[in-house]
């Protein structure tokens, strides 16, 4: 048992280390390599030339003139102790662009994905019910037109209508120009009345394919022999729908969470360029237009990171809820 | 259907003291097109082993659900299910209410289903099901649980560590047994078993039937078990019943059926049945098969496949007929049928070899 | 579960002995056939779903037709007035955009690229998946640990942020190289399903029947095992498609991918940037190709579903013999 989280805990570790070799690899490929465009902007700003790759070392951990090897040691041991390197566009050190980035991607994805569950879940359960019924018939058709249209065309739809049109929410930022932040109610508000339009496109289109889902679970759990048993055994209906069909529905939903986590991280990089909402993805968006490879490289691996994680939280937790997962398999994903 | 039909489907089966009795069971799907259990008529002697012998699709589980009222829908039982908790007691289980029949289902008649994992939810300790099942019956619940650890100890389980263990930490066997025991947590008077033994290898079901005649005796439980596997069936049971295409073709005695069975097709199945001993010549398979529920042909159902069968067996239902000792028979050419086919499995021997080559 | 059509004849149950051995090849493909290609497309083809999905697509496909034989004309820069609305003329019945482009013209000629990116993903995806998934779960032990390492790493990679690095690095200008591109990690989690379906059918007996009789891995894999991945594949495969129709566009209009090539996303972009978010007036330039891509990926999530159903047994069986019960004929036959 223990054993198993060992590993699993592990391997956390390994592949955070193999994203980031990774990142490390493909700041190489890039068109121009990763110092040309500060090299220009040092000597632009009148640095003397025999300084400039000093200047480079200094700022983004790597000797531009030392061997490959010796590069990649550099980059990952500043990367381990966080340190990213500074943004060329920016000006500051990447990891505490980052850190401030990072609570309101975390936010939007975190919100949206918990709505996404429980409505999709009720809705999901309650078509199961009555399956077949009018009520059934019309939330699978709303649900499949909803998982047909991408995020990002309601995002540009509801920024057309909601702010641009009628004025109701902010069209871009986090909080307002004049509030400061802190656990204020002013603050709460204008963050939230920012993040409602976004966290409104990311769940929309998600609720109907997890509704989908957890119906299709729940009318095979509904098939099986144990809940008939547990009718013959005089439960009541609603033991039976809480602990005996939903339990087991959700299951196997938990578990499609990590992936729609992935693909909902990743889907930031557009869905906050849509609202210049400046979070994590927002940021890896700016920083691959102005050619700032620290600051890319900086976001990707955080929102590498960020997504190894849920997936590990969600990986152990999944063994708590679901009993037969023998903590022996590797099988966990 | 008119009274004189239905006294001519009542069967003088010998059966002195029902506890429950089946009469004109039928099962209908699609508003009644389609049949999957078609006039049944049988009764259970209090305290009996009554063994029910039925291929696949013969219709048994239904036979085994209408005993409950639990008919899966959208399948729709008529005819009466009487159960008489005693001698001078009559009660139409068709007729109960809502919480009568949750009273009834378990506590009175219980049932165990085949497949013992899919009757336990997989995310839920055995233990918990106990429980739910005694708090749904407004049972005292550790009194109840008490009951099931000397249960589960006659099952010869380790009541403590089966109760703390989820299903598939069990094998199939202590699955099984520890179905029986929740099936038995009320102290039902009677026990609906469907193919309890079907999943297990040969050696678990021997063992599993010696354990459910010391339970029989132990806690005066009617048994109905029902299953393909006539030998099986036949090392235990007290009376049994043949079913073929949703009716039933014969019952009676344990040692008539195996010994003097009247329906060709009994006979068929008794010779079809694979025997240690018999050689392989010996063992012949039934021609033909059993018909679909939506295409049950007119007259004796069986006729296709009989050898016997003759125009007046296509054109006629046979009625049930007495051939003696409550041994009864819905078939034109029985007594035919008894000189003609040759029971191949114990030429020279009676019934009672039979059980003793099964155990 | 009755997976079966007709009832066993569980009692005559050595009577299907010695049939099996000699049925010709001929037999045998025309069998396949029947099982794998007629049945169901004729349950696929009454499934409402798979019919919606399957005239949508066909009329995308005729769209890809008009333009790839030029049948109509290609969009250019001021070939008509500016912003005209939608239905207003019929020379440009969708309308035109702020520089002068027929807005129908531009959504037609995206649309053969669009196709041949989403078939270059979804055959990537689902090709590699199966290559993974097979041998992991077939050959299991070392291979097996490997690979599934290998793709547990890569679902720890976010998709969307590699695959703009991955652009922004290669700039590939090839629809079908986009496509894979877009798809290049999709393939991990499909792998890892694939995996454990294969898993259990290598313990199914006929597949244990051929590894006895000496069979070799590949024959097993091709012959056995595939063929019974394959209603899985193809539903997959189906939303890797739509996977890549959501992925492409969406960077097409972050502007991503590079603009050379004609994508609605492309389109959307200009109108975004052009300013249709502040009027109505220019409110068709984005909404025509937010339709398209929404009937796109919604003819291929109801081809999706549609096809689910006819491979899930249970729905399937549900669906063709709706006469006869779940219940009425389900005794186990596994003691005979």
């Amino acid at each position: 048992m223990g054993h198993y989280y060992l590993r699993r805990t592990a391997r956390v570790f390994v592949t955070i280390w193999l994203v980031a070799s990774l990142s490390f690899g493909l700041i190489r490929l890039l068109p121009g390599g990763p110092f040309t465009l500060l090299r220009a902007n040092l000597l632009r700003q009148g640095v003397p030339a025999s300084e400039v790759d000093a200047r480079i070392a200094n700022l983004q951990n790597i000797r531009p003139n030392a061997p490959l090897w010796e590069q990649y040691f550099d980059y990952m041991f500043a990367a381990a102790q966080g340190n990213l390197g500074t943004s060329i566009s920016l000006d500051e050190p990447v990891s505490q662009v980052i850190a401030e980035a990072v609570p309101w991607t975390v936010f939007i994805v975190l919100v949206s994905t918990i709505l996404i569950f429980v409505f999709g879940i009720l809705l999901g359960a309650i078509q199961a019910y009555w399956e077949g019924s009018r009520f059934d018939q019309l939330v699978s058709g709303v649900s499949i037109t909803l998982m047909s249209v991408p995020f990002y065309v309601v995002a540009v739809l509801a920024l057309f209508v909601f702010a641009y049109q009628f004025g109701w929410f902010p069209p871009a930022g986090t909080i307002g120009p004049t509030v400061e932040p802190g656990l204020t109610p002013e603050f709460v508000l204008s963050a939230l009345k920012h993040a409602v339009l976004p966290i409104f496109s990311y769940t929309i289109t998600g609720i109907g394919g997890q509704a989908l889902a957890m119906r299709g679970n729940s009318i095979q759990v509904l098939g099986n022999d144990y809940v008939e048993v547990a009718r013959l055994r005089g439960l009541s209906d609603r033991r039976i729908a809480t602990r005996y069909v939903a339990r087991n529905a959700i299951l196997p939903l938990y578990t499609g969470f990590l992936l729609l986590l992935g693909f909902r991280l990743g889907g930031t990089v557009i869905l906050e360029q849509i609202f210049s909402y400046p979070g994590l993805g927002y940021y890896m968006w700016s920083a691959l237009e102005s050619n700032d490879y620290p600051l890319m490289m900086g976001t990707f691996l955080v929102i590498t990171i960020a997504l190894v994680i849920g997936v590990y939280i969600a990986d152990l937790t999944y063994g708590i809820i679901d009993p037969r997962i023998s903590r022996g398999e590797t099988d966990a994903y | 259907m008119t009274t004189t039909s239905d006294q001519l489907h009542r069967p003088r089966d010998g059966v002195s003291d029902p506890i429950l009795e089946v009469k004109n069971a039928k099962v209908t799907y699609d508003g009644g097109e389609t049949y999957v259990l078609d006039n049944v008529t049988f009764s259970i002697e209090r305290n009996e082993i009554l063994g029910v012998v039925g291929e696949s699709g013969s219709g048994k589980s239904m036979l085994a659900s209408a005993l409950l009222d639990a008919i899966p829908a959208p399948g729709h039982l008529s005819g009466e299910v009487l159960y008489h908790p005693d001698q001078n007691t009559t009660v139409d289980v068709l007729e109960f209410t809502d919480s009568e029949l949750m009273e009834y289902r378990w506590a009175e008649v219980s049932m165990v289903f085949q497949g013992a994992m899919s009757s336990f939810n997989p995310t839920m300790k055995v233990g918990a099901h106990f429980k739910d099942t005694l708090k749904a019956h407004n049972r005292v619940v550790p009194e109840g649980l008490d009951f099931a650890r000397e249960l589960l100890s006659d099952l010869y389980l380790d009541p403590e560590r089966v109760l703390d263990s989820y299903p598939h930490e069990l094998s199939g066997g202590m699955q099984q047994r520890a179905l029986i025991a929740l099936s038995l947590l009320l102290e039902p008077e009677v026990l609906v078993m469907d193919e309890p033994t079907a999943a297990l290898d040969l050696l678990m079901q021997r063992s599993i039937l010696l354990l459910l005649e010391e339970i029989k005796e132990k806690y005066d439980v009617t048994m109905v078990f029902i299953t393909h596997d006539l030998p099986l069936v036949a090392s235990l049971a007290d009376r049994m019943a043949v079913m073929y295409a949703f009716e039933l073709v014969e019952a009676g005695p344990r040692d008539q059926i195996i010994g003097d069975s009247g329906h060709p097709y009994t006979r068929a199945l008794l010779n079809s049945t694979p025997n240690i001993d018999a050689p392989l010549e010996d063992m012949q398979p039934i021609p033909g098969k059993s018909p679909a529920p939506v295409n049950v042909p007119a007259g004796c159902s069986y006729a296709d496949r009989c050898p016997l069968a003759t125009d007046t067996c296509r054109q006629d239902d046979p009625v049930f007929e007495d051939i003696g000792d409550g041994h009864i028979v819905a078939c034109h050419h029985w007594q035919q049928a008894t000189e003609e086919i040759e029971l191949t499995f114990n030429q020279d021997e009676g019934g009672e070899s039979v059980e003793g080559e099964l155990r | 579960m009755p997976t079966e059509t007709e009832d066993k004849e569980s009692v005559s149950w050595q009577s299907d002995s010695g049939v099996s051995a000699d049925v010709t090849r001929g037999e045998r493909l025309s069998e396949f056939f029947e099982e794998r290609v007629r049945k169901p497309a004729i349950v696929a083809w009454a499934d409402r779903r798979t019919r919606i999905g399957l005239v949508i697509l066909a009329f995308y496909i005729g769209m890809a037709v008009v333009a790839v034989f030029d049948l109509y004309r290609a969009p250019s820069t001021n070939q008509a007035p500016q912003l005209i609305g939608p239905f207003e003329s019929w020379a440009y019945p969708l309308g035109t955009t702020m520089s002068g482009v027929d807005l129908l013209s531009l959504i037609i000629h995206s649309t053969p690229d669009i196709l041949l990116m989403i078939i270059a993903g979804g055959v990537w995806a689902t090709a590699i998946a199966v290559l993974v998934g097979t041998l992991a779960g077939y050959k299991g032990g070392m291979v097996d640990r490997v690979l599934m390492s290998i793709s547990d790493v890569v679902m720890a990679i976010p998709g969307l942020p590699l695959v703009i690095i991955l652009a922004v690095t290669f700039n590939p200008k090839n629809p079908i190289v986009l496509g894979i591109l877009i798809n290049i990690s999709y393939w991990a989690g499909l792998g890892r399903s694939l995996r454990s379906q294969v898993l259990t059918i290598r313990e199914d007996s006929y597949v244990e029947a051929s590894r006895t009789m000496g069979v070799g891995t590949p024959r097993i894999i091709l012959k056995d095992i595939i063929p019974n991945l394959m209603p899985y594949v193809t539903v997959n495969f189906v939303f890797a498609a739509r996977y890549v129709v959501f992925a492409s566009i969406g960077l097409f209009f972050l502007g991503v991918l590079p603009y050379s090539v004609q994508n609605w996303g492309v389109t959307l972009n200009y109108a975004y940037s052009g300013g249709a978010l502040l009027t109505w007036e220019a409110a068709h330039w984005l909404l025509f190709p937010m339709i398209a891509i929404m009937g796109l990926s919604l003819a291929l999530i109801l081809l999706g579903q549609g096809m689910d159903r006819v491979f899930n047994p249970r729905v399937r069986t549900r669906l063709a013999e709706s006469s006869e019960s779940t219940r009425a004929t389900d005794d186990t036959t596994e003691g005979y």
